[in-house]
């Protein structure tokens, strides 16, 4: 567990320069980029989730964490997106608009596309009918709503009832997260699933996904 | 009960009532303060845009929302970027929000040089629609009055640390502030003096009083150590700056959770804060404790019933969704008000009754009525 140690240690401590050195090391000593993804750098994250949680750390932190994820994974993606097969579906990312955050946004997508999935990373602040029209053009099985402000949570009820209105709300299954966004507040505003980080968020994608036709 | 007809003096006028409070005295009745935008475009059935495009709509809106709602206190085109836009940034302009930075100005260190940092608010970018709005505002308020402005003009500046992050890009500013503190500092050095000088032109045409705020400081956001160090020292200097140049009463904003800091935010000198989704009493007993320290100066809490959701109940603990302006009954935002009005009076700190965040979009006329109706009936000083 030695290598896989120092990178979860070294994607909770944002550092960004070790990280790439340290992957490299790994895959040179024989570890399989799923393990490195799984119990290096994913390790690493909800650690960092964890104490975001405790407020131990915060926004700066998170980024340096999430910028070291992203260099590892450079490296890692082909590997591991060579070894996921693809194919198993199309997700549509968006944060809702009002909210410029993106941090959780991209690692979902990261973590989306190299378990698999398609995915169109729609960014931060995007309005509630650009979200209609991505569905409308892509078909995606998943739409994934994220948002990190208590005042933009409120624009999530918002997409679902104008997917309801153009008829598309059958065809998707629905995911929010974000820092204020909870399970309570999934079920109340009739969300199809919620997940506490871009590593939990993979498994129920991919549970949701199932429930649809291909 | 019609809300909107209980009993309506004017004995005293909300110029009155408001500054009153902004100095931390008592006039008939606590006022009430929700920074309402939202509430004049849809009073005339307008959006931003529109407003944006004919300043003399925006002045409508305000002048009969006002009239309308009976709250204590009108606005100008508040929580915009004309000041970073005259800078060099692009701005995006929705069909019904405020603008936003289209794309990052500064990149990398080299762009500070592209970067006009001198302006002068009457004449650079759109500027001058700002003091156009305000000095129209003033005249209507005070041909309506009869000769005397009844109704005071707050006007809005915003924080160095908010302005740097606005010229970076949000998610580049906290990489800054990670990477480079240097680099933040520098930014907020020179982001500083744009945002004064159109404050101070502000006053200039008409403005009674402002309000500031940093959205980027929070509990949310940054730790207590980098708040300190880093963007509370400018935030203060800003307050002090506008305090030094125009005399106008202050408001400050910590937007979002501010818990474990609240002791450093009051520490800026503001006069009010306007609370975000935070525990009143935790705010109240904080303000109370720095000011017989001497180290604030805090006269009035304004706020908070619920426009945004509460992150937690005591900095700690989870709470569940609610938004109460939007989707509260009037009896919930009463019950809500009530027990800010209580809580701040009882501490002998003047309430400015408002909401927790920007008036929401889409509030029911009932709910918005409903906390001028509790403040006229819970927050008499008689």
């Amino acid at each position: 567990m030695g290598i896989l140690s120092d990178i979860k240690n070294a994607v909770f401590d944002g550092e960004e320069n070790k990280i790439v050195e340290l992957v490299r090391q790994a895959l040179d000593e024989g570890q399989a980029a799923n393990e490195i993804l799984d119990k290096g750098l994913v390790e690493g994250l909800r650690a960092t989730g964890d104490a975001f949680e405790k407020g131990e750390k915060f926004i700066p932190e998170m980024l340096l964490s999430s910028e070291s994820m992203k260099r590892a994974m450079v490296i890692l993606k082909p590997l591991l997106v060579e070894g996921a097969g693809g194919g198993f579906g199309k997700a549509v990312l968006a944060t809702v608009e009002g909210d410029v955050h993106d941090i959780g946004l991209e690692l979902v997508g990261t973590m989306f596309e190299t378990a698999g999935f398609e995915i169109r990373n729609m960014g931060p602040d995007v309005p509630t009918e650009d979200i209609v029209e991505a569905v409308k053009e892509d078909k995606p099985h998943i739409v994934g709503l994220s948002a990190l402000l208590s005042n933009t949570m409120d624009v999530m009820p918002d997409v679902l009832e104008a997917l309801e209105k153009n008829g598309l709300r059958d065809s998707v299954k629905v995911m929010v997260g974000g820092a204020p966004v909870k399970q309570d507040f999934a079920d109340e505003i009739g969300a199809d699933g919620w997940a506490y980080d871009a590593a939990s968020a993979v498994p129920k994608a991919k549970a949701l996904r199932s429930q649809l036709p291909d | 009960m019609s809300y909107y007809l209980y009993s309506n003096t004017q004995e005293v006028s909300p110029y009155e009532r408001m500054m009153a409070s902004l100095n931390g005295e008592k006039r008939d009745r606590v006022p009430v303060h929700f920074y309402p935008r939202w509430a004049a475009l849809e009073h005339i059935g307008v959006t931003f845009k529109q407003t944006w495009d004919d300043p003399d709509l925006y002045v409508k809106g305000q002048i009969l929302a006002q009239e309308r709602f009976q709250y204590d206190c009108a606005i100008d085109y508040d929580m915009m970027g004309p000041v970073e836009e005259a800078m060099g940034a692009k701005l995006k302009y929705p069909e019904n929000d405020v603008p936003q930075i289209a794309e990052p100005l500064i990149k990398t260190k080299e762009d500070m040089k592209n970067v006009k940092w001198k302006l002068d608010p009457r004449k650079d970018g759109n500027m001058p629609k700002v003091l156009y709005v305000i000095r129209r505002l003033k005249e209507e308020l005070i041909k309506r009055g009869n000769g005397t402005q009844h109704v005071p003009i707050m006007t809005w500046g915003s924080c160095p640390s908010r302005t740097a992050a606005c010229l970076t890009g949000f998610k580049e500013w906290f990489l800054i502030v990670a990477r480079d503190p240097d680099w933040a500092v520098e930014l907020m050095e020179r982001a500083l003096d744009g945002w004064l000088q159109m404050v101070v032109a502000a006053w200039e045409a008409g403005a009674d009083c402002v309000w500031v705020n940093d959205p980027v400081s929070s509990r949310d956001c940054i730790s207590r150590d980098h708040y300190e160090k880093l963007t509370q020292p400018y935030e203060r200097k800003f307050i002090e700056a506008i305090r030094r140049e125009t005399g106008m009463n202050i408001t400050m904003h910590p937007c979002g959770n501010w818990h474990d800091r609240m002791d450093l935010v009051y520490q800026n000198q503001a006069d009010c804060y306007f609370l975000g989704p935070m525990d009143v009493e935790m705010c109240t007993q904080k303000a109370v404790e720095t000011n017989e320290k001497g180290l604030s100066r805090v006269k009035a809490l304004n706020g908070n019933v619920g426009a945004a959701t509460k992150s937690t109940t005591d900095g700690q603990t989870a709470v569940s969704y609610a938004t109460t302006m939007k989707r509260g009954k009037p009896e919930d935002i009463e019950k809500e008000a009530k027990a800010v009005i209580d809580v701040v009076e009882a501490a002998d700190l003047r309430c400015i009754l408002g909401t927790n965040c920007w008036d929401v979009k889409g509030s029911s006329y009932a709910n918005r009525d409903a906390m001028v109706y509790a403040a006229r009936k819970y927050g008499q000083y008689q």
